[in-house]
């Protein structure tokens, strides 16, 4: 079991999404970008959504942002109850042209969290992506 | 590539049913054959929409549904594009036998959920978006649709009674359909009232979890001709793909598998928007309608707000949009949804909508997608 993960990961680098999270975990977001067009990705794209080139460099980004849009939950999914109401949001990130959603917690309604709010990422737990306001 | 057709469509009532998901799926299957006039040994394949067959303690469909009429000999296909299943499956069924594999099929759609209740439904509904970013960040369905609402209603200056015209005309039209799961007359205050779900949206900005099952028979010209004179042509068929997850979007107002869909089918059809009579649209929620409308070139983007406060949207209007209540009010069994659309521009263009009839329609279109529009299909009709 053990040998067929290694072989796996190893021939389609799956270990990238928990590269990805240890980063989150750290406030920052690990983004790749195409070695061929730059055109910015989510660690977690494996092909160039610009011009399907498979190369990419990592770009260490600050998980800094904008609140582009959100939603406060009232009626969760199993596993918020505890944690209702919150927030679902959608934030574009400071210098670079890419967005990133997640988790806001304390959020009861909308004059907590007026569009364009600064925020950031606050880290990752069971909860998902946890977003926090600045 | 053989001209394709519809020659038969059935429905089950849409709603909370008792009756199992087989029951239902075989009851409209068979109203289907009925409508068209066939035989069941006629249909050369099945294609069987459903998402959650597990609720209900029976996935692999399709073999049931055949045995069940019949033709168990009959092969068959399950397809599951979250709220896009009936439209993906119609597609597939469409370019099968345009492509002459077959003459005619069963393209049959089902949902069975409602016993399972809210949070079943909350959660599961939740996997079928990009989990990793949406669901499993505790987003609902309604959460993301809201998300889309906030972002529309900032940037358009529109208003959530504005988001509220949509329920209430989906309502009155679903009034008239004797197969809607809400039948019920709602007012903008109604809505405005109703419990907030996912901020901006409430209670009554959200279709129902439904039961339901809707089949229809697609077959070549020559099959058509020489079992009805009551059919209609498919003539054009588009599909399309968005950014599974919203953040991915160039723009969070527009969805971009329902422009790619759409452009296809017109291209197909040598038609624009403004040749189409009516159309069945995807507002699982009030935004929705909104944005579709937009996408689909009805509108232009921001503008569907005013055509929805002038009425343009309404049965009588210059262009109405989902007679039959849509899924705000018809209901939404997501995987019979995209075949219910289907079976309703057939019962339009065929005069057998009675009271929600469209006047003088000639041409129908529907648009069907699944989670926040990763995936659509579009397709055009006409009469003959």
């Amino acid at each position: 079991m053990q040998a067929a993960q290694f072989i796996y990961s190893k021939v389609y680098n799956l270990a990238a999404k928990e590269e990805f999270i240890s980063t989150i975990k750290s406030g920052k977001i690990l983004a790749r970008k195409c070695t061929k067009c730059g055109y910015l990705h989510l660690a977690t794209t494996y092909f160039c959504q610009n011009c399907g080139n498979k190369g990419f460099e990592n770009a260490l980004i600050e998980g800094k942002g904008t609140v582009v849009t959100y939603t406060i939950i009232t009626v969760p999914p199993a596993g918020y109850e505890k944690y209702a109401p919150y927030a679902w949001v959608v934030m574009k990130l400071d210098g670079a042209n890419l967005r990133i959603s997640g988790f806001m917690q304390n959020i009861k309604s909308p004059a907590d969290l007026p569009l364009g709010t600064k925020a950031r990422i606050a880290g990752y737990d069971e909860r998902g992506i946890l977003i926090e306001k600045l | 590539m053989e001209r394709v057709c519809v020659i038969g469509a059935g429905s089950t009532k849409y709603g909370k049913l008792q009756d199992s998901i087989t029951d239902i799926a075989v009851q409209a299957s068979v109203d289907a054959i009925e409508s068209a006039g066939i035989e069941p040994k006629e249909i050369q394949a099945g294609y069987i929409s459903n998402v959650f067959g597990i609720a209900d303690k029976q996935v692999h469909l399709g073999p049931v549904i055949m045995s069940n009429l019949g033709i168990p000999e009959v092969p068959s296909l399950s397809i599951e594009s979250a709220c896009g299943s009936g439209s993906v499956s119609f597609r597939e069924a469409y370019a099968n036998v345009a492509a002459g594999f077959y003459d005619a099929v069963l393209a049959t759609g089902v949902e069975k959920v409602t016993h399972t209740g809210t949070e079943w439904t909350t959660t599961y509904f939740s996997y079928c978006s990009d989990f990793f970013y949406e669901g499993g960040a505790g987003a609902s369905f309604p959460g993301l649709f809201a998300s889309i609402a906030r972002a529309y209603l900032a940037e358009f200056k529109a208003t959530e009674e504005d988001l509220a015209l949509v329920a209430v005309k989906n309502h009155d039209n679903g009034l008239l359909n004797p197969k809607a799961h809400l039948r019920k007359k709602i007012t903008v205050d109604d809505v405005m009232k109703s419990a907030v779900v996912a901020s901006p949206l409430k209670l009554y900005d959200c279709c129902p979890f439904s039961d339901g099952a809707s089949a229809v028979i697609i077959c070549n010209e020559k099959f058509a001709k020489a079992h009805t004179k009551n059919y209609i042509q498919v003539i054009g068929s588009g599909r399309g793909g968005s950014p599974a997850a919203l953040q991915g979007r160039e723009h969070l107002t527009t969805i971009p598998s329902t422009k790619i869909a759409a452009q296809a089918a017109y291209k197909m059809a040598g038609l624009t928007p403004k040749d189409i009579d009516f159309a069945e649209v995807h507002d699982c929620f009030t935004i929705a309608e909104l944005v579709d409308t937009e996408d689909l070139g009805f509108f232009e983007k921001g503008k569907a707000v005013d055509a929805v406060r002038q009425g343009m949207t309404k049965l009588n209007g210059a262009i109405p949009i989902n007679p039959s209540g849509g899924l705000k009010s018809k209901g939404h069994p997501i995987g019979a949804t995209g075949i219910g659309q289907i079976a309703e521009v057939f019962d339009q263009l065929t005069g057998k909508a009675g009271e929600r009839t469209v006047k003088d329609a000639k041409i129908g279109l529907t648009h069907n997608f699944g989670a926040t529009g990763a995936s659509c299909a579009v397709h055009i009709f006409k009469s003959v």
